[in-house]
């Protein structure tokens, strides 16, 4: 039960830091002295090699615990991996640097073994015990996976090595008996090689090698999956390279990064959805709005511009709002509070090829027809260029969501947090309207959420 | 009951001095020095390109361009991205034993929210001050990035602040392939600012050290006098890049393009 419990708890905090655990440990477990300090390091350490051992396999390394340590042989000494312990929350993988040691080379407690860089620090990873260098796993230039083993160590005293105390329960035994020396120091193969058989689950030093010197090759992990996948009736799996014998390449899925705008829509869509929305959904007569469009476009004497009908709409927009001054707010969830914004900062949903962005048109108030006309051009023009400068992109106070542009009669819009209110257009459509006394005649409507 | 008095940090003012001699320093003091250390370079003497250390000239710069106008190219100790420096950039670092900031762990995450409380001090009632990601930013644009080395017991946490800049300076750095989300393909002209709008340069250095004194106990010391403090020998990986690395990346560029 309880290994059971810590497992899972492990699994929650594999990628994250150690410090968040806090439990008494049983013993000081290997560390490099250049991360956490002992008492944020939880006990899912020794628990993991409970959890092992319980399992009563045989050499199953575990590669992906923070400090995970397994003793091969419970003889007078012992092999110890030093894996590349946590540096940081969300950091998954560090560069190998350069070693300061060779293989063969006598360690001494604490002395730096090699320097790894994450994203912005070099990190020197010292040695926890006395020992020799017995297999060196990496080369500088390397990307080393959190957890995956750096070195392996030679220690002269298994009481050094020993992970777990005496005063566990009885369960715990060394399981190894007399491993030979190869398979001590491990199997030869790439990292590429490890990484393979780590995504397959599968314990790499029980794969008999092929290659030269008996290392093992890519071949031999994907007989080995596909021989294992033969004898345990395991639940199918979806990793498509034990998936039966011959695996179709032509329908492949493809992994597509979010990037750039694409990014930061998800992010800031998804905090919007948290926010109780009202819809209000009215239809509205536009033969005047019609009329004005054309009467602007007959009367244009400046050929860059082209008019339509959102910079109307905008500062109808803004006239409404110098009436219904708490539409143009933005909340504060913190401190509950409603800032009724002076500016009438309208940003307008723009779809561009990079993503949706939302530019605003600042001060429509003070702002003319023809000006928030010209506004919008240029902002248009920013955004399909992606050119759009922090200043177009932040400050706004209501959006407007034009999707009528794109041909729809609906749109079910996500509020653009912190503001208020976001409304979305439809297009402008000539339907047939009744009379009073019955008869039809043609109106230019058009849908409108808020 | 026993007063704890605040750990000792040395502060060392420098000016102007050529930014390879200010990280030799910095590395000397890291690795063969016990002290805790605060240094203040106002300004270097030349515009410098400094890469992190795994950095890649191929990768990172316009290398045609920096071998034209004979820009010096420094790999430093500490790991992070790429800048050029020149007279108008301020230099912060601190170097420290971790077990007198106790409340700092080891790692770069921990160090970061550290520096980002000092200089949140620094920056009270400036809009806008964050450290966003791993940057220092006004808003959404970044003044500072953020360079670390972790060793045995000590870290070392250093700055190049963005105090004036050259546009035709940042043409020698490439969009690194590996940027903070909230830059959002952003080029560099439109994804830093000037720390000048934001507070005067006198102001800054100031409030800097006394943010530093309020969690050490200051004690200035000359240039001169660091023999006495940092003995012994040391590793060293900060250096100027050849003239032949420079012309292999360039060459490895040509190949790849």
């Amino acid at each position: 039960m309880i290994a059971r419990r810590i497992w899972r708890s492990h699994r929650f905090l594999r990628p994250f830091s150690s410090s968040s655990v806090c439990a008494p440990p049983l013993l000081a477990p290997y560390h490099s002295q250049s991360f956490a300090s002992p008492k944020s390091r939880p006990f899912l350490v020794p628990c993991l090699s409970l959890m092992k051992w319980c399992e009563g396999g045989g050499g199953s390394r575990s590669w992906f615990s923070n400090e995970a340590m397994s003793i091969d042989s419970d003889a007078g000494g012992g092999f110890i991996d030093v894996p590349l312990a946590q540096t940081g929350e969300g950091i998954a993988e560090c560069e190998l640097l350069k070693w300061f040691v060779k293989e063969g080379d006598p360690v001494e407690e604490f002395q730096p073994l090699c320097e790894v860089q994450s994203d912005k620090a070099t990190i020197e990873i010292t040695s926890r015990f006395k020992g020799k260098v017995a297999l060196i796993s990496h080369a500088p230039g390397d990307i080393i996976k959190v957890g995956e083993t750096l070195v392996k160590l030679a220690v002269e005293d298994s009481h050094d090595a020993l992970l777990v105390s005496s005063d566990t329960p009885g369960n715990v035994e060394p399981i190894c008996s007399q491993p030979k020396l190869d398979t001590l120091v491990g199997a030869l193969s790439t990292p590429a090689v490890r990484t393979l058989a780590k995504d397959l689950g599968i314990d790499i030093n029980l794969v008999t090698g092929s290659g030269k010197d008996g290392r093992v090759l890519k071949e031999d992990v994907l007989q080995f999956s596909g021989q294992k996948q033969n004898v345990t009736d395991s639940a199918p799996s979806d990793n498509p390279f034990i998936r039966g014998d011959s695996v179709s390449t032509s329908f492949e899925d493809q992994i597509v990064p979010l990037r750039g705008f694409n990014r930061a829509m998800v992010k800031t869509m998804t905090m919007a959805t948290k926010v109780p929305h009202f819809h209000f959904v009215e239809e509205i007569n536009c033969d005047a709005l019609v009329k004005l469009k054309h009467f602007f476009k007959e009367h244009n004497t400046d050929s860059t511009v082209k008019h339509t009908f959102l910079p109307t709409l905008i500062k109808s927009l803004s006239m409404a709002l110098t009436k219904y001054p708490y539409v143009n707010g933005c909340f504060n969830e913190e401190s509950l509070e409603i800032i009724l914004k002076g500016s009438h900062n309208i940003g307008v949903a723009m779809a561009t090829e990079h993503g949706l962005v939302v530019p605003n048109i600042k001060n429509v108030q003070s702002l003319s027809l023809l000006e928030i006309t010209r506004e919008m051009s240029r902002l248009q023009h920013l955004a399909t260029n992606n050119k759009l400068s922090p200043e177009d992109v932040t400050g706004g106070t209501i959006t407007l969501s034009n999707i009528g542009a794109i041909g729809g009669k609906f749109g079910s819009p996500l509020l653009n947090l912190p503001e208020v209110a976001i409304i979305a257009l439809g297009r402008i459509e000539k339907v047939p309207k009744f009379k009073e006394d019955g008869s039809v005649y043609p109106a230019s409507t058009m849908m409108v959420r808020i | 009951m026993s007063i704890s008095r605040a750990p000792l940090m040395n502060l060392v003012r420098l000016k102007g001095t050529p930014i390879l001699e200010q990280l030799h320093l910095e590395e000397r003091l890291l690795r063969a020095s016990t002290d805790n250390w605060c240094i203040v370079n106002d300004g270097t003497n030349v515009p410098t390109i400094v890469m992190g250390m795994s950095g890649k000239p191929s990768q990172l710069l316009e290398v045609g361009p920096v071998i034209k106008d004979r820009i010096p190219v420094i790999k430093r100790f500490t790991g992070g991205g790429t800048v050029i420096v020149d007279k108008s950039t301020l230099f912060v670092s601190l170097i420290c034993n971790k077990d007198d900031v106790p409340s700092v762990q080891p790692y770069p995450r921990s160090v970061m929210a550290w520096s980002g409380s000092l200089y949140g001090e620094v920056f009270e009632g400036v809009d806008g001050f964050q450290l966003r990601e791993n940057d220092y930013v006004f808003g959404d644009r970044k003044f500072g990035g953020n360079a670390q080395s972790i060793i045995r017991n000590r870290w070392i946490h250093h700055t190049s602040f963005l105090w004036d800049y050259n546009v035709r300076n940042m043409a020698y750095l490439k969009l690194p392939s590996k940027v903070p989300q909230y830059r959002l393909e952003r080029d560099h002209t439109e994804f830093v600012c000037r720390m000048k709008d934001y507070i005067e340069r006198s102001d800054f250095v100031e409030k800097t050290v006394k943010a530093v004194g309020n969690q050490f106990a200051m004690k200035e010391v000359n240039l001169e006098d660091i023999d006495s403090y940092a003995k012994g020998e040391h590793v060293k990986s900060t250096r100027l890049l050849t003239m032949e690395e420079l012309q292999e990346a360039m060459a490895s560029t040509a190949q790849s393009a």
